[in-house]
């Protein structure tokens, strides 16, 4: 019944979208022939762009909330993703030229710091020699990337990766201490989340105060684009596809990529496990406690790629007046999380709607109809309670929101 | 996220908070506040170390906690226009954290009071604009001004927050993001309203006309009412049948639904009520702290949050914490000027608060390791 009135909502919007396009090759010189004309490759690829900050919060929520966390403060997460990477691109590119060695090293402290965190939490293993070569096997893992990084990309270029790797790890970092709040003091999940969003709306503009003397950044370098030779030439596709974003690349692997392991591998088999009956993988022998953990650690990495994807993917700023620059891409994301009923592939379609209806307000805008901007803006707003109002309830895990505790303490 | 699901992490903090006596609530919320006033002073110290000035102290620290929350809570004992700026902002703080209160006390939580009082202040105001020249003179006429506003707003802010209230009640959309979405809506669309038919002739900012000075009143009256809304909200939630289904339908709504309480109607009517006070205090923003609708509302509903939080959503509790982040929001401006510290440091310690007021179990753990019988 629900999937039903799911796929009749997406056949409708593709259908909406389709009937505009046709109309506009029929009447050319009608509304609709204008907003066709809209619908281009260039359309499409920034509609993509658009859709990384909220499908990659989506992934991460699946993860969190699949596990039996329901993670609210996805939105914060992105804000701080966007904050940090800036932050660290603009401290090791600054003014005086070039310096790689701070972000490696920040980089690294970040990573044992992890680390050390995750071992103090048990969250690493059992015996010591399980810990050590874990631990030390993320932080060599880090460093190796650092090193491919600088290697392959020039000074600058890497220095700008550096700090996109320094803000997913930040964001990790946040995300775990969202967890052991949760996990370990079971904090209500919501208020929680909510915390987590309004610290993050409170302290990235504050930060950029005292490190720029404004809320909004000056520019930093971006991330640029990769173009895939003989492939970008394809026509219409060639474009959007293979002459985007590192994010977006990211994107279109994290996908099909969260469906393979959420429902092909035992760590997937876990993560739902724990979120349906957790009394009964825990008497399968499986901790609890560190599947949700892990589950809560990816939907801060995700959101750290989605966030800094964000601000140094393509404008290369951090914007931080009112609800800073990620203007409730999180929240949008929880909704296309919801819309896609928990499956990485149906997050991704409904992300991508939205961001198509993004692209769309831009277009817009830059058109000059009668429609003022600030009503045009509302536009993705709207369609999200009209998406959340139309899938109504859907089919949570069982143990979702609720704490797990096992016996043996 | 689940509609369905809301209601049980809710369920269980009520629980938990229902089971504490009221001691052990208050001396968590001393306790949150207190760490998160230290967590705080530590972010500001460090934030202190990146920041520019002439004179650190120790050579490293640019801003000293002590300073500034010496002006974050002592100024308005002060400072005379630091203590008008606590007074305006207590009252206003009391209404959007009654608001907030409201609607966590149903099981319902309106993240939407912020968007319910900026078209409520947009509505007081274009009604004070519009009945101004028809009232009577004199101060009779300004206070039939100033309720026709009231008024307005109240209405307004009523009327959109059971829109989230009716798409949770009717269509189970999950109200955290419904009135979450409502917030952006709300200030585009009054930004849009303001600037297409309601806009101040000549003046370069988005604003409205300016209210005629008849209806304003200072911040004594605002709190008068205040405490007043305080004292009937009170009696409303545990004098009445009303108010003990809308508890009823926060904490069990099973049994509230066993006991004949209709759950929909419900959903709608508490945040309708919610969504009336919220508008009420945008109609007191505008009659007694601006005397106009201008675009940039400050985050009045946000801090009801935190306020609401903090007082464990018990109306009476608003009372105090209200002008706590009252007199904070007051100092706020002055750490900016006088100490040069960023005001959105408040921000960073609203977080803080709710999110240590939500984790009862970490000052629990924390009493049973210091063996100061806190722990049970």
């Amino acid at each position: 019944m629900k999937a039903i009135k799911r796929l009749a909502l997406l056949a409708v919007s593709t259908l909406a979208v389709g009937a505009v396009v046709l109309i506009g090759q029929l009447f050319p010189n009608t509304p609709a022939g204008e907003l066709a004309n809209v619908l281009d490759a260039g359309y499409a690829a920034s509609s993509l762009r658009l859709a990384v900050p909220i499908a990659f919060a989506a992934l991460g929520g699946i993860f969190a909330e699949r596990s039996g966390v329901i993670n609210i403060g996805l939105e914060g997460l992105l804000i701080v993703g966007a904050f940090t990477g800036v932050a660290v691109a603009h401290w090791t590119i600054g003014d005086g030229g070039v310096s790689l060695g701070p972000g490696i090293v920040l980089l690294l402290v970040l990573a044992a710091l992890l680390a050390i965190a995750g071992a103090l939490l048990g969250l690493l293993g059992d015996s010591l020699r399980e810990i050590a070569v874990r631990g030390g096997g993320g932080v060599l893992a880090v460093a190796v990337l650092a090193g491919l990084t600088v290697a392959l990309a020039g000074p600058t270029l890497a220095a700008t990766w550096i700090a996109f790797y320094v803000a997913v790890l930040v964001s990790g970092a946040f995300s775990l201490l969202f967890a052991v709040v949760t996990i370990e003091y079971r904090a209500d999940q919501v208020i929680a989340g909510l915390a987590v969003w309004l610290i993050a709306l409170g302290a990235a503009p504050f930060a950029s105060n005292v490190i720029w003397g404004s809320v909004n950044s000056p520019g930093v370098d971006t991330l640029g684009t990769w173009t895939v030779p003989l492939l970008s030439q394809l026509p219409a596709i060639g474009s959007v596809l293979f002459d985007a974003e590192p994010v977006v690349y990211f994107l279109l692997v994290a996908t099909p990529l969260s469906w393979y392991v959420l429902t092909q591998t035992s760590f997937g088999y876990w993560v739902r496990a724990s979120g349906e009956n957790p009394k009964a993988l825990d008497t399968a022998g499986v901790d609890v406690r560190r599947v949700r953990y892990a589950a809560v650690l990816i939907s801060g990495v995700f959101s750290g790629i989605g966030g800094a994807g964000l601000s140094l993917g393509r404008v290369g700023n951090f914007v931080g007046s009112g609800t800073t620059m990620v203007d409730g891409r999180g929240w949008i994301g929880i909704t296309a999380m919801l819309f896609g009923n928990y499956n990485p592939f149906g997050a991704f379609g409904a992300s991508l709607l939205f961001a198509a209806l993004d692209a769309l307000q831009f277009r817009l805008q830059q058109l000059n109809y009668a429609i003022p901007d600030s009503l045009i803006q509302t536009v993705p707003y709207v369609t999200v309670i009209v998406v959340l109002a139309l899938v109504g309830r859907t089919r949570t895990p069982d143990a979702a929101g609720e704490h797990y505790d096992s016996d043996e303490d | 996220m689940n509609p369905d699901r809301l209601p049980g992490p809710i369920a269980g903090v009520m629980d938990r908070l229902v089971d504490a006596s009221a001691g052990e609530r208050l001396v968590v919320s001393v306790a949150a506040l207190i760490t998160a006033i230290l967590l705080g002073g530590i972010v500001t110290l460090v934030a202190g170390v990146f920041a520019e000035c002439s004179t650190p102290m120790l050579g490293t620290f640019c801003y000293n906690p002590l300073a500034v929350y010496r002006y974050l809570f002592l100024a308005p004992l002060f400072d005379s226009f630091v203590l008008q700026e606590t007074l305006k902002n207590s009252a206003l703080l009391l209404f959007t954290g009654l608001a907030v209160a409201v609607s966590f006390r149903a099981g319902l939580f309106n993240i939407g009071t912020q968007g319910q009082l900026v078209l409520g202040a947009l509505a007081a105001a274009l009604a004070a604009v519009w009945v101004g020249p028809a009232a009577p003179s004199g101060p009779v006429g300004g206070a039939l001004i100033a309720v026709v506003a009231m008024v307005a707003g109240a209405v307004v802010g009523g009327l959109y927050a059971a829109i989230p209230g009716a798409l949770k009640a009717y269509a189970d959309a999950n109200e955290v993001i419904t009135t979450i979405m409502l917030n952006f809506v709300a200030s585009d669309v009054a930004f849009f309203l303001v600037s297409a038919y309601f806009q101040k002739p000549g003046s370069g900012s988005v604003e409205t006309r300016d209210v005629p000075a008849a209806a304003r009143f200072g911040p004594e009256i605002a709190l008068v009412m205040a405490v007043a809304l305080t004292l009937l909200i009170t009696y409303l939630l545990w004098g009445t049948a009303f108010g003990y289904d809308l508890r009823t339908a926060g904490i069990q709504p099973d049994a509230a639904d066993y006991a004949g309480v209709d759950a929909k109607r419900m959903v709608v009517t508490s945040m309708t009520l919610s969504g009336m006070i919220g508008g009420l205090g945008g109609a007191v923003w505008v009659l007694m702290s601006v005397g106009r609708w201008v675009n940039g509302v400050p985050s009045l509903g946000f801090d009801g949050i935190t306020v609401s939080v903090l007082a464990s959503n018990n109306p009476l509790g608003v009372l105090f914490a209200g002008p706590l982040f009252g007199s904070m929001q007051a100092g706020s401006l002055s750490i900016d000027f006088q100490l040069g510290v960023p005001r959105q440091l408040v921000g960073v310690i609203r977080g803080l608060v709710i999110l240590l007021v939500a984790m009862p179990e970490f000052f629990r753990t924390l009493g049973v390791r210091w063996g100061m019988g806190g722990g049970r």
